[in-house]
């Protein structure tokens, strides 16, 4: 009886890991903006999510469940420490040129190399804003502060964009 | 977006939204396949690992407790296998009885800060007397106190053996090194006393092969050098270091 349940608990882990990972890993990407480090990361929340799956299943949404696993993962001190031991170049703030000279995607690069530069909590607070379209209620939760950091986080970050889009617009002028 | 929003938030929110589904979905080639495996088999791990941890704790613990009731753990290790050195150290205490009924545990050692080098000359050994058996009682020296690592009764025959062995040494061994240190190093962190029956009593001679102010077999009144001869008799089972200052730097005991 309890090998049946055990053999129906891994294949139920099975199908949602085949049915979301995808989901899972775009989600981290845009987390984590590292595809190693997205990786990673929805690894290690699977790995959670399978030693606790009995709990995970019975959630109401299983994969936002995990997603918190993710965001959790990608903001505890640990990982951002592991992160510090393989040091990256300075992101550059500035758009790279385009070269479909498409304005759209122009604007689009730049708001993902800005967000290379946020930290980890702001750019938690703002893909959690904007991908993952989540109150700021529901923000502070998953990040463990209040709805009034959660917000401010995001702003921050607005306030940052709006000022290197500003920059870049004066220098084109 | 959830909440009613101000005036950034809806110019440069669909900004960050358009450049988060863009970069989305233009990704490619994250590995996606195996994960399900791959997270199982770190569950096992984990599992594992946490179990092994778990027997390393109760296999600790439980010679932790051993080793308290025999005495306390030692800052020089023993070479002998703890648990048996513990099982051992029960059984020696209980068929060790010294002829005035006392042991090792039972008695004071009369080890002071002050006098750790060797017993009163009262209570000290004359070695051209004869012996008629031989308590040995391994001390860890503690702040104000000891603490008994171990102990072992030995024939008549044996304890005569180690009186000999050591009658016969001179006063001090050469091939030792001669340590340079400070009065606080210079204490040792344990000690063997020897407690040989005799005509006139208890007779006692100290072991010190650790510290870095001396070493040998002190009677009160003689000093001997510091010979493997004399130690390899008497140092075996829980009586035996595996380490002391100067252990480290004799061969063949």
């Amino acid at each position: 009886m309890a090998a049946a349940e055990a053999e129906t608990s891994a294949l139920d882990f099975e199908l949602f890991v085949t049915e979301r990972a995808d989901a899972l890993l775009r989600f981290a990407y845009v987390l984590t903006g590292d595809r190693t480090l997205a990786e990673d990361a929805v690894q290690d929340a699977l790995t959670t999510a399978c030693a606790r799956w009995s709990r995970v299943s019975r959630a109401d949404d299983p994969e936002a469940y995990v997603k918190r696993m993710v965001v959790n993962a990608h903001i505890s001190w640990w990982r951002r420490f592991r992160r510090r031991e393989s040091p990256a170049a300075d992101p550059d703030r500035t758009v790279p040129p385009s070269p479909d000279g498409h304005a759209a995607r122009a604007d689009a690069e730049a708001v993902w190399e800005l967000c290379k530069t946020l930290p980890d909590r702001q750019r938690a607070a703002v893909v959690l804003r904007f991908y993952e379209e989540l109150s700021y209620a529901e923000i502070g939760v998953l990040l463990h502060c209040a709805e009034a950091t959660a917000r401010s986080h995001v702003h921050r970050a607005l306030a940052v964009l709006k000022n290197t889009l500003s920059k870049e617009g004066a220098e084109d002028a | 977006m959830p909440d009613s929003e101000n005036g950034p938030e809806h110019e440069l929110g669909p900004k960050f939204a358009d450049a988060f589904q863009t970069k989305a979905d233009g990704v490619r080639a994250l590995q996606a396949r195996g994960m399900a495996n791959e997270a199982r088999r770190r569950v096992r791990k984990r599992r594992h690992n946490l179990i092994a941890a778990a027997a390393a704790v109760l296999v600790v613990g439980g010679i932790g407790g051993v080793w308290t009731a025999v005495g306390g753990p030692s800052p020089v290790a023993t070479s002998a296998d703890n648990s048996s050195a513990g099982a051992g150290s029960g059984e020696e205490k209980a068929q060790a009885p010294q002829t005035d009924g006392t042991t090792c545990a039972d008695r004071d050692p009369g080890i002071s800060t002050q006098n750790y080098t060797q017993p009163p000359a009262v209570r000290g050994l004359d070695l051209e007397s004869p012996v008629y058996g031989l308590l040995a009682c391994r001390y860890r020296l503690v702040s104000g106190g000891t603490a008994l690592l171990g102990s072992h009764f030995f024939s008549a025959a044996e304890a005569q053996q180690v009186v000999d062995s050591i009658k016969i040494l001179p006063e001090r061994n050469p091939a030792l090194p001669v340590f340079k240190c400070a009065p606080e190093q210079a204490r040792p962190q344990e000690l063997i006393v020897l407690l040989f029956d005799t005509a006139q009593g208890q007779r006692e001679v100290w072991v010190q092969y650790d510290g870095c102010a001396d070493a040998g077999f002190f009677t009160g009144s003689r000093t001997y050098g510091l010979y493997a001869a004399p130690l390899k008799l008497f140092m075996i089972g829980n009586l035996r270091p595996t380490s002391g200052t100067y252990l480290d730097h004799l061969t063949g005991w």
